[in-house]
């Protein structure tokens, strides 16, 4: 599958997350169950694709939904999509991938992202709330929604990586 | 290798610090193509939050037909009051606008408090806990500015913190901070007690979901179950909005003052049509 569909599939993707979901979501849990799609696909392809595919999906993705949804500051989804992508591709590019490790990595994966927005937030000091709070609050309730998604995308999501893997085998500077 | 991958790792972080001072000062405007993005992003956004809102709406009607009746009633008692009242406000306003003139009121004075309501529909809303940004469908094409208040029917939710072209991203009051260096307070009186009263919405306690409300003069008759409106002092958000209800009233952190805390009376969450209230413009008046 060529760069621009899976662009294009991650642009849909990221329209559903900011307008579907809110309605999916039942309305008492609004503010506690979060969707991170765009984040479990950029770990995705850190996870079958390339550590440099997965670094520009996701500062790419992370940008548009930092000025899209820009409230106080541009840049912290930026840096911590692409950062988290690398790693994963980093760590993970070169094994054999199940889908119970697949799982883990992302469940690891999203507790970490939002962990990390969440100590950028706290450190320009724009939220006042405590990390134990915040863990309780969205970042667990959040991880199932994540890892159902995971579940539910895991067979589409690796293919859709795959195949651009096995037509350009030796691209590796994309 | 090694060395090459940490370096480029520094260059990155640096960026992405001076990116985010760079967004967090006070900036006036978008660049334009931030605009630009925001523009196509939420115009095609529309397409897809209005029809799911609909579809969810319809299950939420079934399930809602059994309380409709006791809505009915009640609107139809809210009805008679507001029939009555209106003949009542008539009389006023004929007399307060003869008064006005009578001193000789500026046009500016006269206008001031006449509020202009722009209907609005949500596109789409942040999935980011820390930054729960709802995106509307105008910006300043329809005449919608930075820091203009945003209700509901139950009352206020955000106000106006970027604005592009066609559409604008509104910050809730969920976010008020004061430590935050971008958002500011909100001063608020209790309705019905708008000369005595006065506070200041300073930040929002997200452990507890309250609004905290400080510097409540230790004069102040405030009471649980007070209505908390805004007071327009100030001259930069409207009056009248009403913001919550008042829920407990304590010493504040230097025992001169009171802090009380606020229940926010409307809901954030599936929004559909939000209110962005325009005040009228105020030109600089010749002393």
């Amino acid at each position: 599958m060529s760069m621009n569909r899976i662009v294009l599939i991650m642009l849909l993707v990221f329209l559903i997350e900011g307008t579907v979901m809110p309605w999916i979501i039942p309305g008492s849990f609004g503010s506690r169950i979060i969707p991170h799609f765009i984040f479990v696909i950029v770990i995705f392809s850190g996870l079958y694709g390339t550590r440099h595919q997965a670094l520009f999906l996701g500062a790419g993705f992370g940008l548009l939904q930092d000025i899209v949804y820009y409230g106080h500051m541009i840049g912290a989804q930026f840096f911590v999509m692409g950062l988290l992508g690398y790693l994963t591709g980093m760590l993970l590019e070169r094994k054999r991938v199940t889908i119970m490790m697949a799982l883990t990595v992302v469940g690891f994966g999203c507790i970490l992202y939002d962990s990390a927005l969440f100590s950028i937030y706290k450190v320009f000091q724009i939220t006042n709330a405590s990390y134990a709070w915040a863990l309780i609050h969205h970042i667990l309730p959040s991880l199932f929604l994540q890892l159902g998604f995971t579940l539910a995308a895991y067979v589409p999501v690796r293919r859709m990586f795959e195949s651009r893997m096995h037509q350009t085998p030796d691209n590796e500077a994309d | 290798m090694r060395n090459k991958r940490l370096f480029m790792l520094m260059v990155g972080l640096m960026i992405c610090i001076a990116v985010i001072g760079f967004s967090l000062s006070d900036r006036k405007e978008l660049s334009w193509p931030e605009k630009f993005v925001k523009d196509t992003t939420s115009y095609v956004q529309q397409w897809f939050y209005k029809p799911a809102g609909y579809i969810a709406g319809l299950f939420r009607d079934l399930r809602e037909l059994r309380v409709l009746y006791e809505e009915n009633e009640q609107l139809r008692l809210t009805a008679a009051a507001y029939t009555r009242d209106k003949i009542h406000y008539n009389f006023v306003q004929k007399e307060n606008e003869r008064l006005k003139e009578a001193l000789h009121f500026t046009e500016q004075q006269k206008q001031m408090y006449n509020y202009n309501y722009l209907i609005a529909q949500v596109v789409s809303v942040s999935n980011d806990a820390n930054n729960r940004t709802i995106n509307i469908n105008l910006g300043s094409k329809h005449g919608v500015k930075t820091n203009m208040a945003v209700i509901t029917t139950k009352g206020l939710i955000g106000l106006v913190s970027s604005v592009s072209e066609l559409t604008s991203t509104v910050t809730p009051i969920t976010e008020l901070n004061e430590t935050s260096p971008t958002f500011n307070s909100i001063s608020v009186t209790i309705e019905g007690r708008e000369n005595e009263s006065f506070g200041i919405l300073s930040s929002y306690d997200k452990e507890t979901g309250r609004l905290i409300m400080t510097k409540i003069p230790e004069t102040d008759k405030m009471e649980y179950g007070d209505t908390v409106i805004t007071s327009g002092l100030g001259y930069v958000y409207p009056r009248g909005l009403r913001v919550g209800t008042v829920e407990t009233k304590q010493v504040g952190d230097f025992g001169l003052t009171y802090t009380a805390t606020v229940e926010m009376a409307a809901d954030l969450n599936q929004l559909t049509e939000v209110f962005v209230v325009q005040v009228p413009e105020v030109e600089d008046e010749p002393q």
